[in-house]
């Protein structure tokens, strides 16, 4: 490292503080909420600018975007979804100390471990090394299994955490595995020497293949993609319900990143060959994802398969990348990644507002009434859920509208009829909450909880997000479309 | 009389007035009850003032589309905001705010919970339908279609009778696969534009596209889906089931608006969208529509005859009048350039669908009206309204004999000119579907006699002076209805030389049809 490389990497160096910070506050005033929650929000602002001040060095030449002699990498993707990051990591703080204060956890270490996560999520994001993506991603997701288990007095909490450190090491050893054999058939870690190597040789050899399998099967269960999903209900139901809505948005924007690095742009010369697996995962993907949330009874495990059925309209714009390079596909995951963030992360803050009192379950039951109860509360999750149903004018709309067109562009309507097809069936489950929140009536109608003025900033937030970019969705197009652009092949 | 609205832009103001409504009634206190609902109506009444202006100054005699607004909106793909207003166009925006401000006013006494809520799912529901008929970009005219979903979804759930949410989840469900794979039709439409021009300028212009013209594979494909989407909501049999569900579960407003006129907004559809983009598809796909219109005119007819529950009955007549418009639709689409009998068809759907919107309506209303006290529909306990309830009676009378097709009032016309159409087009179907008008004319007149005539029945009698006749207010809503249902019976001229303009346009685009394709 040499100082020319510190603006590259600043962003970086700011989230580790922010997190070396959040704990010495915590060490200074233990156990107090506010100090460490005002350290992480300013912390992450100036994560934030730092992230806007880096892209603008290295857009205007400043700077040479490249940092450790070319492991890492600051290019529009890489501060695309650094933003999104940061945007997820922000909210879900926001989101936590209502429902962990009533259950006396410790919201410094909660706000800690998420900025820890952020900064392994922001590294796979700029990675273009092999060996740096797989110690990012480790870095991304040991503070996951944290949270997941953060409950820790809770069976189920300890339960899903034990589940998702399992399942989780295991896939990362498939991952490694299959990093190795690439490093194996190319002789290099370099993400774009590994392209260049794979663009001269001819075809796919079987050493390759494998090598290819096992990549994907370890990304899979990153995303959830079925069949390696069985891991995610479990993790979420039993996780606290602010971390839920965590894992089920930023380890998978994270693997997102991981696969454009990984596939788009290191294996990207035999994308070809790759690519229509992923056609078959995602369909697999959306539709049992759908399936088995119609059955559900509860609500955050309703959101937990949604989640899967959702990562299968994603990878629908990995899978029509191969036929169409121009590039839409990977422009409407990008966009698509924004907008289940923001529609996600708020319908999960709804649930945990709801759960704020200790032992409130998130059954559909909890529901009912809802609307009568809490107007706000209850319009504010039907806003989260026709979005997420992909009900125009919102985010989700767009985001579904434009997966369906890259689809349409790459010649393959099929799968864009699959998405259709799909959202009808997710529209049932999602419209039952509606049904439950303003067409039934409460049982025992408990009284309106008071909630912190950190979850009403933060459900503001996530509501706006999800309107505007309903409204005015062509500025984020812009984005990812740039965003997008730094991949392809000049 | 010209109104010059030159830099007004007066469909904007149509369509998002009620917004604006909606917006400042979420503001009021829900204690003030009164103000929200004084406020609701005042909305309406001011977007149906402007639609007046807009009919006025709209000119035939210029004809095409005018009033037009263009906003770039998401310029990535050339969506647009462009909205325009052409006769048809007009006469339908007319109708909903007619309608809206009715059925806000007919909620008044029904609707006694959760008055603010209600007000502003109707108004934004105003909103979408606005939007549906002004649209001009094919994005655009998805999104305000997919916009009225959602507040009749919560009418029928919320305000809706004992079994609401089965009826609402099959409305809604039935509407989203329709309107999802109209989505993926528009899509592909845009796509192979832009493949063709190399552009995405104007791939969701409505003019562009028409003027683009597509191969047959497309047209097939998008055609189905735009049919799909449309023959739901007309509703088209076999595709009817979720209709008497939502009308018999919905309040009173709610079926007004409905019938009145989101069943148009499929009739719309197909003349303003489906025909025009697809001619050639039209072509092909018609004979099979006109079978199927013909069993939904029937079937219809014969389903409400068996009705014991008179908002059931009046939801299968839906069907059955629907019928004639999509028959009339698609036998113009057939018959050859040239051939007397081409535009009548066409017309007589468009006035079959503002008469069905305004009779149907009435009739709604007055089926609330009677459950308003008794609390009861089935036709069985009624009987002898006339005694008690004399004015009433007559009212429900008169709009039972328009709804018949009686020569005079509005829905005779409509029938009339689908009729000659559909002679032109082949006398045998003309024959068939006046063989269904004779069971319409049964159904309604049964129903009328059961209801309204004989004894009064021990179940009314039961009621006492609960059973008061129709008060003012009540009048006050069905008088507009039945005053236009006299004037548009007596000079159909008013609507068919504002639409003629339009049936044309959308004609001259059909051009595949030939005599051989004609079964004679």
């Amino acid at each position: 490292m040499t100082w020319t490389d510190f603006p590259i990497i600043a962003p970086l160096v700011a989230a580790l503080l922010v997190a070396v910070a959040i704990i010495g506050v915590d060490m200074i005033a233990p156990g107090r909420s506010r100090p460490a929650i005002a350290v992480a929000l300013v912390g992450l602002g100036i994560v934030a600018i730092a992230i806007v001040w880096t892209d603008q060095l290295v857009r205007t030449g400043q700077a040479s975007g490249v940092a450790f002699g070319g492991a890492y990498t600051v290019d529009p993707l890489a501060t695309y979804l650094d933003l999104v990051f940061v945007a997820i990591v922000a909210l879900t703080v926001l989101f936590g100390p209502d429902y962990l204060g009533a259950r006396d956890l410790p919201v410094a270490e909660y706000a800690a471990v998420l900025v820890f996560a952020m900064s392994g999520a922001m590294l796979i994001a700029g990675s273009s090394d092999l060996l740096v993506l797989f110690v990012a991603l480790e870095l991304m997701v040991l503070p996951g299994y944290l949270l997941a288990g953060f409950a820790k007095h809770d069976a189920l909490s300890t339960e899903g955490a034990i589940k998702y450190f399992l399942l989780g090491s295991f896939s990362s050893a498939i991952l490694l595995f299959g990093l190795a054999y690439i490093w194996g058939i190319t002789g290099t870690t370099r993400i774009d020497g590994v392209a260049a190597a794979l663009a001269s040789a001819h075809g796919v050899s079987p050493a390759l293949a494998l090598g290819m399998a096992l990549l994907t099967t370890g990304v899979a269960f990153k995303l959830a993609a079925v069949p390696f999903h069985y891991w995610t209900p479990d993790a979420y139901q039993g996780s606290p319900t602010p971390v839920t809505g965590f894992l089920s948005v930023g380890p998978k924007v994270g693997a997102i990143a991981i696969v454009l690095r990984l596939f788009v742009e290191a294996l990207g010369p035999v994308h070809v060959d790759w690519m229509p697996v992923l056609a078959v995962l995602a369909v697999l993907t959306m539709t049992l994802g759908n399936l088995v949330a119609v059955s559900q009874t509860n609500v955050k495990r309703m959101l937990a398969y949604s989640s899967i059925a959702h990562t299968g309209y994603i990878l629908v714009g990995f899978a029509v990348y191969a036929n169409d390079p121009s590039g839409e596909g990977l422009t409407a995951v990008l966009f698509y990644a924004v907008a289940y963030a923001f529609m996600n992360l708020g319908a999960f803050a709804v649930v945990a507002a709801l759960q704020k009192r200790p032992g409130v379950t998130s059954q559909l039951d909890t529901f009912a009434g809802l609307g009568r109860r809490e107007p706000l509360l209850g319009l504010l999750m039907t806003l989260f859920l026709l979005s997420l149903t992909g009900i125009p004018p919102t985010a989700g709309f767009f985001a579904k509208a434009l997966i369906i067109l890259s689809a349409v562009q790459a010649g393959a309507p099929i799968l864009g009829l699959a998405v259709v097809l799909n959202a009808i069936v997710a529209a049932f489950y999602y419209l039952r909450v509606v049904v439950y929140m303003y067409m039934r009536e409460p049982q025992g109608e408990p009284a309106a909880v008071s909630h912190g003025a950190l979850l009403r900033v933060g459900l503001a937030i996530a509501a706006a997000m999800t309107i505007l970019i309903g409204l005015l969705p062509g500025p984020l197009i812009d984005a990812a479309t740039t965003a997008a652009r730094s991949l392809l092949p000049v | 009389m010209h109104i010059d609205l030159a830099g007004i832009p007066i469909i904007s103001i149509v369509v998002f007035l009620p917004l604006a409504g909606a917006l400042l009634i979420a503001f009021v206190p829900r204690r003030f009850e009164r103000a929200v609902k004084a406020l609701a109506l005042l909305t309406a009444l001011a977007a149906w003032v402007v639609s007046l202006v807009i009919l006025v100054a709209y000119l035939p005699s210029i004809g095409g589309f005018q009033f037009g607004e263009t906003a770039d909106w998401i310029p990535a793909f050339g969506i647009q905001y462009k909205v325009g207003v052409d006769g048809l166009s007009v006469a339908l925006v007319v109708l909903t705010t007619t309608l809206t401000w009715i059925s806000i006013l007919a909620s008044f006494g029904p609707i006694k919970e959760r008055v603010k809520e209600f007000m502003i799912s109707f108004l934004i529901l105003e909103v979408g339908m606005l939007g549906v008929f002004v649209a001009l970009d094919l994005f655009l005219f998805y999104i305000f279609w997919e916009v009225v979903l959602v507040p009749m979804y919560l009418i029928i759930g919320i305000w809706g009778g004992a079994n609401r949410i089965y009826a609402t989840m099959k409305f809604v469900l039935y509407t989203l696969v329709g309107s999802l794979l109209m989505l993926l039709a528009i899509l592909a439409t845009a796509y192979t534009y832009q493949l063709a021009t190399g552009s995405w300028t104007g791939a969701f212009d409505f003019f562009a596209l028409k003027a683009h013209g597509f191969d047959a594979t497309l047209q097939g494909f998008a055609f189905f889906a735009f049919f799909l989407a449309f023959a739901i909501k007309v509703p088209m049999f076999p595709f009817h089931t979720w209709l008497p569900d939502a009308h018999v579960q919905a309040p009173t407003a709610g079926s007004v608006i409905l019938a009145g006129v989101l069943l148009k907004l499929g009739g719309y559809g197909f003349i303003r969208f489906a025909i025009p983009l697809y001619p050639d598809a039209a072509v092909s796909f018609a004979p099979l529509i006109i079978v199927l219109s013909i069993i939904a005119i029937l079937y219809g007819a014969i389903v409400a005859l068996r009705q014991p529950d008179l908002k059931k009955l009046v939801a299968y007549s839906s069907v059955s009048h629907m019928g004639f418009v999509t028959l009339g639709i698609f036998a113009s689409v057939l018959i050859p350039v040239g051939v007397a009998g081409r535009e009548q068809g066409m017309q007589g759907a468009i006035l079959q669908m503002i008469s069905h919107g305004l009779i149907t309506g009435a009739l709604f209303l007055l089926v609330g009206v009677i459950y308003e006290r008794t609390h009861d529909r089935a036709i069985a306990k009624m009987g002898g309204l006339g005694a008690p309830v004399p004015v009433y009676a007559a009212i429900l009378g008169f709009f039972v004999f328009a709804s018949v097709g009686l020569p005079g009032l509005s829905g005779f016309v409509g029938e009339f000119l689908v009729l000659v159409g559909s002679w032109a087009y082949n006398p045998w179907v003309a024959v068939a579907s006046t063989f269904c008008m004779i069971f319409a004319a049964a159904y309604l007149l049964w129903m009328l006699q059961r209801v309204a005539f004989g004894p009064v029945s021990e179940f009314l009698k039961g009621l006492g002076h609960h059973l008061t006749d129709i008060t003012p207010v009540e009048i006050l809503t069905l008088a507009p209805l039945g005053a236009l249902v006299v004037v548009l019976g007596l000079f159909p001229g008013l609507i068919l030389g504002l639409v003629d303009g339009s049936v044309r346009d959308v004609l001259a685009a059909v051009h595949g049809a030939t005599t051989a394709g004609i079964l004679r």
